[in-house]
């Protein structure tokens, strides 16, 4: 792009000079302005915004574009495109998450245990071989029609 | 020994990286010093002095064709040009390196490679069972 370099993101910044300037650059105060821990991952000067996502940003604010919450200028998170409103949301929940959590698992964990036991101990009505009609279908089954059928009684009285 | 005294309702909540603090139990939302006062009225000068900006090229009688967005050029450039100049190895970078890169190449040509052994083992053996599919 057409900005000049010291407008573009640089390399971390070392002394409090570079970190004012870095700030200035960012649009933000200086007390505001934290980079990322100097890991050697490739970040940079960028700063590090809180992990909220868009969804928390006010909706009935004026912003400069209003779909992403996002004003002209303002420094856009590291994973903005992951905290945009079709996708990831950070919003506090009405229960605690570490609740919701241990109330699924606890839920998940109870039909998977009862679906493995059921497969090792399966448990039906009990059933007996099919019974056929008709002599167990004797002509259909490409008896003689001329000869006598042996007689095939199910039950016992 | 004692309980201590009883967990706060922020603390009970226990916000961590998936959701955050409602801000009726954020105690910062109380804060009325001066210091924040003042910290808060520099944010809306910053956001102010942008506003303008962005209004005055906006509202311009022979308008830019595009008005472009510093905050936006510095993120992709920080995200896509930035990563090589700034990337320094160090041993935690090494690893997690290797770990994705060399890890699952490894986990899956060994993983092939037992299964073809075993079932070449199987055929010579006579005991492998050819599997019908239509599809």
């Amino acid at each position: 792009s057409e900005m000049s370099k010291d407008l573009l993101p640089g390399p971390y910044p070392r002394t409090p000079e570079e970190r004012a300037a870095a700030a200035k650059k960012y649009n933000m105060r200086v007390e505001d302005y934290e980079p990322y821990p100097d890991d050697g991952f490739g970040y940079g000067d960028y700063p590090k915004l809180p992990n909220k996502s868009l969804h928390e940003r006010d909706p009935w604010y004026q912003w400069d574009q209003p779909d992403l919450r996002h004003n002209w200028g303002q420094p856009m998170h590291w994973d903005f495109d992951m905290y945009v409103r079709n996708r990831v949301d950070t919003s506090p929940t009405p229960v605690p998450w570490h609740t919701m959590r241990n109330h699924f698992l606890a839920f998940l964990g109870t039909m998977l245990i009862m679906f493995v036991l059921g497969e090792f101990y399966p448990s039906y009505r009990p059933v007996g071989p099919k019974q056929y009609p008709f002599n167990d279908l004797y002509l259909e089954r490409g008896g003689d029609p001329n000869k006598e059928p042996p007689v095939v009684t199910h039950y016992e009285i | 020994m004692a309980a201590g005294p009883p967990p706060t309702a922020a603390q009970a909540y226990r916000p961590n990286r998936y959701v955050s603090l409602p801000a009726e139990l954020d105690p910062d939302t109380y804060d009325t010093s001066p210091e924040k006062r003042r910290a808060e009225a520099e944010r809306l000068a910053i956001r102010a002095r942008l506003k303008r900006q962005y209004q005055l090229q906006l509202n311009n009688p022979k308008p830019p064709p595009v008005i472009e967005d510093p905050a936006l050029l510095r993120w992709t450039y920080a995200r896509t040009h930035n990563i090589y100049p700034t990337f320094r190895p160090t041993p935690k970078t090494s690893f997690l390196g290797a770990v994705y890169a060399l890890g699952p190449l490894i986990f899956w040509a060994a993983l092939f490679k037992i299964d073809r052994d075993r079932r070449e083992k199987h055929i010579q053996e006579g005991k492998y069972v050819r599997p019908f599919s239509v599809f």
